[in-house]
């Protein structure tokens, strides 16, 4: 099996497993301040509900160990609340509340679409944000407070994070092959996406975690799991979701659709798409080339080109064993030292 | 080739001044070389490379330790910093030829120039205590004694000379009340407290290096990471409630690489805030974090270092008989991970026993066991002797099986040895005892493993099918048998003449079935024989059925 202990390495060197007690801290205190000061503002706007009726409910990819390493820490804690949506409808209101609650110099708190985020900075540079997705409880159902501040474009749309959470809990936990391959389609698509500014050009998490669980292919051999064969197997399938039409000017475009396996059912790539047809073309260009290179390093005979084709998929913090023929000379001729 | 040749052979590579035949100079990756090809004339030689003008802050394996020649006579003036290719010893030139070794030395400067991010890290952090050593501030060198390396501790501190000794306060050293001319070598020192950290995850930890040194933001990052969590929780729960009593504090780091285990130690500056944490203190008292000069010393890191079975550290060995037979095993005890002994002999060193005792010269007209506590604890601090010059007897025995973890019989005598034989089986003594004893001659030896819950016992020996006595039936020298019945095989009293070679290779037999015996491969009672050519199972019958101590014959 080849680039087993690369892989392993790379995984030990990627992965986050847990919180650690300065993000549980501001967590913590962020959760708090919540509950202490949410109830006071929404009763200031005749909207009266308990301390204890506030829900937070871990999310993301902290929830299921799905964490890497990256410039900024993004944690997802959902905050739900009984209220009325009939009575309020206008989402952008209860999401201002929210944000007065936790608005102080330590946070910069600010409302993007979908949640409310609230960042952390350390000399000038954000370190981390929490992305508190706000729901409301009415009746039996659950909807998730849409748009941004100044937004016409703003709605209640029906959901079930908690739903969501136990789908995917149900796929990884436990499964500790999935996991890491998720790990490195997430650092791959880091990797490649590096220089993006724009939100909706880079494939989202949820996407690419949904895609890895319905293509994993799980590899193993009497020596143990093959990662590398894994990942090129799920990567390969991805590819192979992708769907073509062709656009006006008779160009093919690329396309690729998953719905969320609960309420509200829509396809997570959605935003993707819509921002523009481009995007789309450029995600399935960039997977095209990370299979190539993991086909090639599958392969390939030798474990040093193999590492190579990997890197080029993986960036730089996966690393390329030595040559063979320079490790087999430097093998025969090594000494064992003794003192 | 000539050197110059194989260089231009690579593209990445423009040579410079040619200083001679074997010595030039060129650019790669836009930095400066100097390079000295291996001597044609030694074999042994390798090539050298030399980083030449050249800051070059923070990479591994540039050494910090720089030559400046000023007055160039051979070589312009400059900086030189060497270049470290190879792992000490690590390749024998010997048998390369001399191109071999320039292209060797090439492909592996190019690798270590092309290193990302991670490898330099990895590199950086298998030389971690060299360069924070180079680091460090003060001329106090700081001696680490650890009990454990996974969990926060407070470290006791004492002083000698310019030595600072830190010790896990669980952990008694030997020599810590040592007086010399009437003052104690070792002061308890209080103004400052000391912690050990453990840390659990490395991952961007580095050592100080030139263009970077430890500031309190590193101990932040350690203690209260932002995205890794470095030490466990139960370390960080630990730390929030320590209250140290010292303004600065001492602090020592545990942290295991994948190819390193190390312990560095550092002194925190701090603001005077009475009544913090060791956590608050860390977060927000911090004025300065000054790195010192550390070694670790505790023995299970050296043992560690041999690759010695850690769990023999907690037993304590009882062992009976200190003549020539019991100076090597126990000499060998404390090497192989044991570091509590109880030492049974009346006898004194003779100027007879001086060349077959493990200590040569030393303790003549001395107590044996007394001489070997002197002896054995100077090897190591944390080994702990304790020596009774006198004769075992069944009493003593009976209560010595109270706290022993393992039984070792030294002694020749059959009498002694049957007599202890009886005691054990008649108390069921259920850790392992050996007896390990030499037939006269010096050419065979003989250990037997006995766990007294099994059949099988040392008077098995001595006892035919029929249930007879009879004389020992392990023996292999008949030539030399006993006329009248007294049996004298070899070691304590007697004076058979041998030397060592038999003592060294029962030891070794004696070490390695200890090694099985801890990994649970000795399922039966054993009798191990000792020959010139061959170490390995008796062929004799054993145990005995018709014993009188263990077997059908038993009261
Ligand atoms: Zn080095
Ligand atoms: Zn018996």
């Amino acid at each position: 099996m080849k680039l087993k202990k690369q892989f392993a390495d790379f995984y030990k060197e990627i992965r986050i497993d847990d919180e650690t007690h300065a993000l549980r801290d501001k967590r913590e205190v962020l959760q708090a301040d919540i509950k202490a000061k949410l109830p006071g503002i929404l009763e200031d706007h005749d909207i009266t509900i308990n301390k204890s009726d506030i829900r937070l409910i871990d999310q993301g990819s902290y929830k299921y160990h799905t964490t890497i390493k990256a410039d900024v820490v993004d944690r997802d804690v959902a905050v739900m609340i009984p209220l009325s949506t009939s009575d309020n409808t206008d989402t952008r209101k209860i999401k201002g509340y929210l944000r007065d609650a936790i608005d102080i110099p330590a946070r910069t708190v600010v409302i993007k679409e979908p949640c409310v985020r609230a960042s952390y900075y350390e000399d000038g540079k954000e370190w981390l944000h929490i992305d508190l997705p706000l729901y409301a409880e009415d009746g039996d159902s659950v909807f998730l407070a849409r748009g941004k501040e100044h937004s016409s474009d703003y709605s209640w749309e029906s959901a079930d994070p908690e739903g969501l959470n136990d789908y995917l809990c149900e796929k990884i936990n436990g499964n500790n092959q999935l996991r890491r391959i998720i790990c490195f389609i997430k650092k791959w698509r880091n990797e490649k996406y590096s220089g993006s500014t724009s939100d909706h050009e880079i494939p989202p998490s949820i996407g690419l975690t949904l895609l890895a669980c319905d293509c994993f292919s799980e590899q193993s051999s009497s020596e143990g799991d093959d990662d590398l064969l894994s990942l090129q197997k799920t990567m390969k399938g991805i590819l192979d979701k992708f769907s073509y039409t062709f656009d006006g000017n008779g160009d093919l475009i690329r396309t690729i659709s998953r719905s969320l396996p609960v309420t509200p059912y829509t396809d997570v790539f959605k935003k993707m798409k819509d921002s523009s047809s481009s995007y789309m073309t450029t995600f399935y260009n960039r997977l095209s080339k990370a299979v190539d290179n993991l086909t090639d390093a599958v392969n390939v005979e030798s474990e040093h080109d193999a590492g190579e084709y990997v890197q080029k998929v993986l960036g730089e913090s996966f690393i390329v064993p030595p040559k063979e023929a320079v490790a087999a000379q430097a093998q025969n001729k090594r000494e064992h030292s003794f003192g | 080739m000539t050197a110059k040749e194989i260089l231009e052979s690579y593209d990445e590579i423009t040579i410079g001044e040619q200083l001679c035949e074997d010595t030039l100079f060129f650019t790669l990756f836009e930095k400066q070389f100097l390079f000295i090809a291996p001597s044609r004339d030694d074999l042994s030689s390798g090539a050298e490379i030399y980083l030449y003008n050249d800051s070059f802050l923070d990479y591994p394996h540039i050494l910090l330790r720089e030559t400046n020649i000023t007055e160039g006579k051979v070589l312009p003036k400059g900086t030189y910093r060497w270049v470290c290719l190879f792992e000490q010893d690590s390749i024998v030139n010997s048998i390369l030829s001399y191109d071999e070794k320039i292209y060797d030395c090439i492909d592996r400067l190019i690798e270590l120039l092309n290193m990302s991010s991670v490898e330099k890290e990895r590199e950086f952090q298998k030389e971690f205590l060299y360069y924070w050593n180079s680091e460090s501030i003060g001329d106090n060198s700081f001696q680490i004694y650890l009990d454990q390396d996974d969990q926060v501790a407070e470290m006791d501190v004492y002083f000698s000379k310019s030595i600072v000794r830190l010790t896990d306060s669980r952990i008694a050293l030997s020599d810590i009340e040592e007086t010399v001319k009437g003052e104690r070598r070792w002061m308890h020192h209080i103004e400052k407290d000391a912690f050990f950290i453990p840390i659990k995850d490395c991952r961007g930890v580095l050592p100080p290096h030139r263009g970077y040194k430890w500031t309190a933001k590193d101990l932040h990052e350690i203690i209260y990471g932002k995205q890794i969590e470095h030490i466990s929780d139960e370390s960080f729960e630990k730390i929030k409630t320590l209250i140290p009593k010292t303004q600065d504090v001492l602090l020592v780091f545990g942290m295991r690489t994948e190819t390193t285990n190390i312990a560095f130690a550092l002194n925190m500056k701090c603001k005077n805030r009475v009544g913090h944490s060791l956590l608050e203190k860390i977060l927000t008292d911090i004025t300065a974090v000054e790195p010192m000069f550390t070694k670790r010393k505790d023995y299970s890191y050296l043992s560690e270092q041999i690759g010695n079975d850690i769990g023999a550290k907690r037993k304590k060995v009882l062992l009976v008989g200190a003549g020539s037979l019991g100076s090597y095993v126990a000499l060998e005890l404390v090497k192989n991970g044991f570091t509590y002994l109880k030492i049974y002999d009346d006898d004194t060193l003779t100027e007879e026993n001086t060349l077959r005792w493990a200590y040569e010269g030393y303790g003549i007209g001395a107590s044996k066991t007394q001489t070997l506590k002197i002896m054995l604890e100077w090897l190591h601090p944390q080994i702990l002797i304790d020596s009774c010059n006198k004769k075992l007897d069944t009493e003593s025995l009976t209560e010595e099986l109270k706290d022993t973890d393992i039984i070792i019989f030294t002694i020749g005598n059959s009498d002694a040895q049957l007599k202890f034989n009886k005691v054990l089986n008649q108390q069921v003594f259920t850790k392992p005892v050996l007896y390990v004893w030499l037939e006269e001659g010096g050419l065979y030896s003989h250990i037997l493993f006995v766990d007294y819950r099994k059949p099988g016992c040392f008077e098995c020996l001595y006892t035919d099918t029929s249930g007879e006595k009879v004389n020992n039936r392990a023996r292999k020298n008949t030539d030399l048998a006993a006329e009248n019945g007294m049996i004298r095989n070899g070691c304590g009293g007697t004076r058979a003449a041998y030397g060592t070679s038999i003592l060294l290779k029962t030891t070794a037999a004696l070490l390695d079935t200890l090694h099985e015996i801890d990994r649970n491969k000795l399922t039966k009672n054993t009798l191990i024989d000792i020959t010139p050519t061959r170490v390995g199972a008796s062929d004799i019958i054993f145990p005995m059925e018709a014993c009188n101590c263990c077997g059908n014959n038993a009261e």
